[in-house]
């Protein structure tokens, strides 16, 4: 089969720090390759350098035999590859057609016009999408759909999926693999990046396994096996350490109930939620994309307030409390490190130094009302070292750290507070693996002091591997707990999408 | 701390890499100053010199208050309306014979209630603030001019405390400039050591992660415009003082416009979280020196319009060039 793209010696750094080493792959017209690799292996940027998302630092991308570099996204659609995106890149507040229509508008708009043809399209597909629905309304699947029309709808000859399974429930699966043997039956080629080894093993025709930002295998399909596979993804102690079962014995036993909540509800996000939290051990919160785990606990943390009626209650030490604005919860001793950081993690001009002061100053721990620099900086310089965070030099804004450092920032701008209860909402999204297993030490380190400290997330080994227990979220509410000496992927994943 | 200077030293501060909008002001403020001394006759006399910083002083005590709700990512459009119209109602209210003590109670507490007004439209009604304080600004306009005073202008009764202070000298340097001076430090201090001066910055800075974080966002918010509308009193007493009236048609002047050139010209970001002080003494340094030297030119009243508003336009493109945005920066989440 003829090559249609080929990468040779790409590297892509971020501020020096690279994502990707000098890797060549190449992908085939009307195959189907899978990408695999652990978190932060560079699947994500190898891909996004081909569809023109980013630029690579080095190296040379050959399409259709020509060397090309594609700048923006548009570029590369235009040139006949689009890439479906992990997070949907869909604008919430328009209806499907015009998603599916967006940037190919024509000149004169004709709404129902629009409609009409965009429901021939979704049904050519076979999409039960209703094309006047606004994508907000949709769930998680349809939204896929609609991620993936609008790729085929541009006549792309190559579509990138990243980690398109993750969202999808067992049968959404089923049709969502139907469609992509559909897709390469008309000839386009498809990459395929997932942490589902099965899915992988069973769709693809290749696969290519990165491993730190290095190639380190690369074949057909039937080469390969899941011992393989993981063996090429792992291939080093540090992740064999980083994920593997817990012991029954090595489980933290609860203390102290700090926290009881008793169905709480807001709007329709989360539904009569209930559940406790105790002090020393790590609560693990499993949850889908959109199953309401960020929102429970942004309630709990006084970030969202819980419905007026009906809200249900929320007892601190025994005590009911409704936190009306974040400052509550943190004078309480909660405290939530956000998932996001930098729209509402960090202060992105500042230095660390000043993040880090933040925190302590909004705690209210910081009496005087006169700012001293000298004892700013000790502080920081103590945080810096109890969390290794490394900066170019003391100045540096937070905004020009790298993803691992930025999070220890944020979390060391939350743990300044001397909080009771921690609340990590994806702790290591976007982090490097060293960076990775630092943050696992520090958030172990906190439940041994004794904190009740609670780790949301949507990576399954990191739950495994970190909690004391389980407790897994789907539409709103905890639906059921596990231990994890007990608990398999298999057996959370299945709690969590039926 | 906030300006994020590595070092102080005359060599990094040439250093190009590290020019930024604020160095950029200084540098042609000082190169403006050193060609029309020489060039202009009469510019570098001690005479003129004052009346260039005499000249900046209500515009700078004007900027320091739009300084501290620009770097909290707002704006305040009421800043004029309120000063002139604060003292027309007060000079009114003297003239109308009611007893001094009394009068700046009323006018004081109008101008509190003006300030907690926009404040918190703004924060509570999460109104825009560039509507809310235009909308306010409007109404003090209107209200005042319509039912509490009889004429555009209205003077300083004779014998008044605001008419001796007008003429305080010191080494032949009027009072204003002290005035000035004195609150440009205060409000250093307040921005930079004061624990809710640091709530401005990271408010501006990252709102959401501000109150994440369980800072007291909101009421900071009404903080800074109460802090803003008492400045522009301030400024509205001294414009009197030294004119001894006061003339609401300011308030339609390009005064308004002014303000906000000094503040973003030193580099105060409207996007918030950046700059101070020090950023307003550049800014009204290169405004007052260019304005004098302009006018010594004899330019016309639109063309220095023109001028200054091509400034403002080069001033923000080269600190936008030396400045980017980093786009990397912003998808390093997702490596």
């Amino acid at each position: 089969m003829e090559t249609i793209v080929r990468l040779e010696g790409v590297t892509k750094a971020y501020r020096g720090v690279p994502a990707v080493k000098n890797v060549t792959f190449d992908l085939r017209k009307g195959e189907i390759h899978a990408l695999l690799g652990e978190n932060g292996a560079g699947k994500s940027t190898l891909t996004k350098v081909i569809a023109g998302v980013v630029e690579a630092t080095s190296g040379t991308m050959i399409h259709h035999g020509r060397e090309v570099s594609y700048k923006t996204p548009n570029e590369a659609l235009e040139a006949g590859i689009a890439m479906v995106f992990q997070e949907t890149s869909l604008v919430p507040s328009m209806t499907v057609a015009q998603n599916l229509y967006l940037g190919a508008e024509k000149f004169l708009n004709r709404l129902r016009g629009t409609y009409i043809s965009a429901q021939q399209f979704l049904q050519s597909l076979n999409f039960p999408v209703d094309p006047t629905a606004m994508v907000e309304t949709l769930g998680a699947a349809k939204k896929q759909m609609v991620e993936i029309a609008r790729a085929v709808h541009h006549n792309a000859e190559i579509i990138i999926f990243d980690e398109p399974t993750a969202t999808l429930t067992p049968e959404e699966k089923r049709h969502f693999f139907a469609l992509v043997r559909r897709l390469k039956a008309r000839g386009v080629s498809i990459v395929f990046i997932s942490h589902a080894l099965e899915e992988a093993l069973m769709i693809s025709d290749r696969i290519t396994i990165l491993r730190d930002g290095e190639l380190v295998a690369s074949g057909e399909t039937r080469e390969f096996d899941r011992e393989k596979i993981i063996a090429a993804m792992v291939g080093r102690t540090l992740s064999a350490e980083l994920y593997r079962q817990r012991d029954e014995a090595k489980l933290r036993k609860p203390g102290h109930k700090v926290l009881s909540v008793q169905d709480i509800s807001m709007s329709n996000i989360v539904r009569n939620n209930s559940f406790s939290i105790f002090e020393g051990q790590i609560t693990g919160v499993f949850g889908l994309i959109g199953s309401g785990r960020t929102e429970t606990f942004k309630v709990v943390a006084g970030i969202y307030k819980r419905d007026f009626n009906r809200g249900g209650t929320i007892e601190l030490d025994d005590k009911p409390v409704r936190y009306y604005v974040p400052r509550e919860a943190v004078k309480d001793g909660i405290v939530y490190v956000t998932e996001d950081r930098k729209s509402e993690g960090f202060f992105e001009t500042m230095s660390i130094a000043e993040n880090i002061f933040g925190g302590l100053l909004a705690a209210g721990h910081e009496k005087a009302w006169v700012i001293n620099a000298a004892e700013m900086r000790a502080l920081s310089a103590e945080w810096t070292k109890m969390l290794n965070i490394r900066a170019i030099n003391d100045n540096a804004r937070v905004v020009e750290l790298s993803g691992g450092n930025q999070q220890k920032v944020v979390i060391g701008k939350g743990l300044v507070q001397r909080p009771r209860v921690v609340i990590f909402d994806e702790p290591t999204r976007g982090v490097d693996v060293g960076a990775i297993a630092e943050i696992h030490q520090i958030i172990n380190r906190l439940a041994d002091e004794g904190l009740a400290v609670v780790v949301i997330s949507s990576y399954l080994p990191e739950i495994m591997n970190l909690s004391d227990r389980i407790l897994v979220c789907r539409q709103g509410r905890i639906v059921e707990e596990f231990s994890p000496a007990e608990a398999t992927e298999e057996k959370i994943m299945y709690a969590a999408v039926h | 701390m906030q300006g994020g200077v590595p070092g102080n030293d005359m060599k990094s501060w040439l250093n190009w890499k590290e020019m930024n909008q604020e160095r950029i002001v200084l540098l042609i403020a000082i190169l403006i100053f050193i060609v029309a001394s020489f060039t202009l006759p009469g510019f570098f006399t001690p005479d003129n010199i004052v009346a260039i910083v005499r000249s900046v002083s209500v515009l700078g005590i004007l900027a320091l208050g739009m300084a501290i709700v620009v770097i909290g990512r707002g704006i305040d459009l009421s800043a004029v309306a309120i000063m002139a119209m604060s003292v027309a109602w007060y000079l009114q209210l003297l003239n109308d014979g009611m007893a001094d003590g009394a009068a700046f109670l009323l006018v004081i507490s109008g101008v509190l209630a003006i300030g907690l007004l926009n404040g918190f439209l703004v924060a509570y009604a999460e109104v825009p603030a560039i509507f809310v304080t235009l909308a306010s600004g409007s109404f003090v306009f209107g209200y005042v001019r319509s039912q509490l005073i009889a004429q555009d202008a209205v003077p300083v009764p004779l014998g008044h405390w605001m008419q001796l202070f007008g003429g305080v000298r010191y080494f032949d340097i009027p009072v204003e400039v002290f005035i000035f001076a004195a609150l440009a430090f205060l409000i250093f201090l307040f921005l930079r050591y004061t624990k809710w001066g640091r709530y401005v910055y990271f408010a501006g800075d990252n709102p959401v992660s501000a109150r994440n974080a369980g800072m007291p966002v909101r009421p900071m918010l009404v903080l800074r415009y109460v802090i803003s509308a008492l400045i522009a009193f301030i400024a509205g007493l001294l414009t009197a003082a030294s004119l001894h009236s006061i003339n609401t048609r300011v308030v339609n002047s390009t005064l308004l416009y002014d303000i906000v050139l000094v503040a973003v010209i030193g580099g105060i970001g409207l996007s918030g979280g950046k700059g101070g002080v020090r950023n307003v003494l550049f800014g009204a340094a290169l405004i007052g020196i260019m304005l004098n030297a302009m006018t010594i030119i004899d330019i016309p009243l639109i063309y220095q319009s023109l001028i200054k508003s091509s400034i403002l336009l080069a001033a923000i493109i080269i600190d936008g060039f030396l400045n980017p945005r980093d786009e990397q920066t912003a998808q390093q989440g997702d490596i």
